[in-house]
C-alpha cells in the first residue's frame, strides 16, 4: 500500500491541529520490512497504538499484526510528564498495562520512539520484557533522537507510507529522560544477539535490534 | 348549451373501471405491515442487513449470558457473555460496554468492548471507541484515536472463492461447452 507523500515534506496531520506531519525516509524500517519480504504469516507488534496505515500495510503484506499503545499506557501511568513520575507505584502500573503477551508471540515489533521516554530502571524492565515476547531472531525497529542539547524531545506517532517512508505526527514534546549514545544503547540491548545502527540527518538514531 | 355537454361528460366518467376508489384501497392498507408476506408488489432482492428489522439494547440495559440475533442488532448498555448475529450488522453504541466475544457479518464500534471480535465482512473502529481483544476479519477501518489493544487476523474469503473459481476456469478451458454454460449462469470468465 503505497500513499504519494513526498518524503521530507509537510503535510496536515490527522490528530494534531498544531504541528505538521512530516513525512521522512526511514533505511531502519526498510531493512525491517526487507526481512518480512519472501514469507508471510508472521506476527508483528506495532506499540504505536492502531492506526489504519500501519494495519493495512502490514496486512497487506500477508502478515498478523497486534497493537499496543506503549505511549498511551505512559500517559496513563505517568500523566504528561513522563522523566520525573517514574515512580515505583507509577512503574509498576505501567508493566501490569505493557506489553503482557506470551512469550515467544512476535517475530517483529515496532517500538518507534517510545523507549526514550522510559527512566531506568523501567527502561530495562520494558526492554526485558519486549525481549521475551521475541521470537529468537526476531527484529526490533526502535528511534531514539540523537541530539543531546534538547532536553524536551518531540514524541511521534509513526505511520507507514511504503517501505522506505514513515509520517510522522506529532504527539507532544516530553521533558528527555536520559540522553542515548551507541553505548547506552548496547547496553540496553546486551542480550540480544545484534544491534544494527542507523544515524539519520534529522538527529534520530534507528536502532535494529534481533533477538 | 355549455350546461348539456357538461352532463354528457359526466356519465363517461363514471363509466371509467380503471380508477379504484378510495374506500375500496383502505382495507388492504390497514392489513399489510412492512413485514406481511401478503404484500402485492414484486419485491426487491434484500441483502442481508435488510431482510430482517433491527434490534437494539438500549443504554440502561445490562444482558449477561448468551445473545443470538437473527437481524441486525445495536447495543447501547452492558452485555456480558457472547454476541452472535450471523448475516447481520452489530453497532455497538457509544455508550455500550460489552465485555463478550461478539460475531457478525459487519460490526460497527463506538463504545468500549473486552473481547474478541469476528467480522465475516468488515470491522469499522471509530475514533471514540475502545477494543480490548483479538480481531478476525476480512476487512477493518479503524479511525485516528481509536484505542486497540490485541491482534488483527485479516482473512479473505473472497480470495478463496476466487482460487476456487479460477480452478474452475481452469477446468472449462478443457471443455468449452461447459465454459460457455457457466458464464451464461454468471460467474466471470477471462
Amino acid at each position: 500500500m503505497k500513499f504519494a507523500v513526498p518524503r521530507g515534506t509537510f503535510v496536515k496531520s490527522a490528530s494534531s491541529d498544531h504541528a505538521p506531519a512530516i513525512a521522512r525516509h526511514s533505511s531502519g524500517f526498510d531493512q525491517f520490512y526487507a526481512t518480512l519480504k519472501g514469507t508471510e504469516g508472521l506476527s508483528i507488534l506495532d506499540l504505536s497504538g492502531a492506526s489504519q496505515a500501519n494495519i493495512s500495510f502490514i496486512t497487506e503484506a500477508g502478515h498478523r499484526i497486534s497493537s499496543d499503545d506503549l505511549v498511551g499506557a505512559m500517559l496513563q501511568s505517568f500523566g504528561d510528564d513522563f522523566g520525573e513520575s517514574q515512580t515505583d507505584g507509577k512503574a509498576a502500573r505501567f508493566l501490569e498495562q505493557a506489553l503482557t503477551f506470551p512469550a515467544e508471540t512476535f517475530d517483529g515489533a515496532l517500538v518507534w520512539d517510545a523507549f526514550q521516554f522510559l527512566a531506568p530502571p523501567l527502561i530495562d524492565q520494558t526492554v526485558e520484557r519486549l525481549l521475551r515476547v521475541m521470537r529468537p531472531g526476531g527484529l526490533i525497529l526502535a528511534f531514539f533522537n540523537a541530539d543531546e542539547k534538547m532536553k524536551k524531545i518531540p514524541l511521534y506517532s509513526y505511520r507507514i507510507q511504503d517501505s522506505k517512508t514513515l509520517l510522522q505526527i506529532p504527539r507532544g514534546m516530553p521533558q528527555r529522560v536520559q540522553n542515548f549514545n551507541n553505548r547506552t544503547i548496547e547496553k540496553l540491548f546486551e542480550d540480544a544477539s545484534s544491534v544494527k545502527f542507523f544515524l539519520t540527518r534529522d538527529h534520530l538514531r534507528e536502532v535494529l535490534v534481533r533477538r | 348549451m355549455w350546461s348539456k355537454r357538461k352532463e354528457d361528460e359526466l356519465p363517461q366518467r363514471q363509466e371509467k373501471p380503471a380508477m379504484p376508489s378510495v374506500t375500496a384501497v383502505e382495507p388492504q392498507r390497514k392489513e399489510t405491515t412492512m413485514s406481511s408476506p401478503s404484500r402485492t408488489f414484486e419485491p426487491e432482492p434484500l441483502t442481508p442487513s435488510r431482510s430482517g428489522g433491527s434490534a437494539a439494547l438500549g443504554k440502561n440495559v445490562t444482558v449477561k449470558g448468551q445473545i443470538f440475533a437473527r437481524e441486525d442488532l445495536t447495543i447501547d448498555g452492558e452485555v456480558e457473555g457472547t454476541v452472535e448475529c450471523h448475516e447481520h450488522r452489530l453497532t455497538i453504541g457509544p455508550n455500550a460496554r460489552v465485555q463478550a466475544g461478539l460475531k457478525a457479518r459487519e460490526i460497527i464500534i463506538q463504545g468500549s468492548i473486552q473481547g474478541n471480535v469476528d467480522a465475516t465482512d468488515k470491522i469499522d473502529i471509530k475514533k471514540e471507541a475502545k477494543l480490548v481483544g483479538d480481531i478476525k476479519t476480512s476487512r477493518i477501518v479503524i479511525e485516528d484515536g481509536a484505542y486497540f489493544k490485541g491482534s488483527i487476523d485479516i482473512s479473505k474469503p473472497q480470495a478463496r472463492a476466487q482460487a476456487q473459481q479460477g480452478g474452475a476456469a481452469t477446468g472449462a478451458t478443457a471443455q468449452p461447452a461447459a465454459a460457455a454454460a457457466t458464464s451464461q449462469a454468471g460467474t466471470p470468465s477471462r
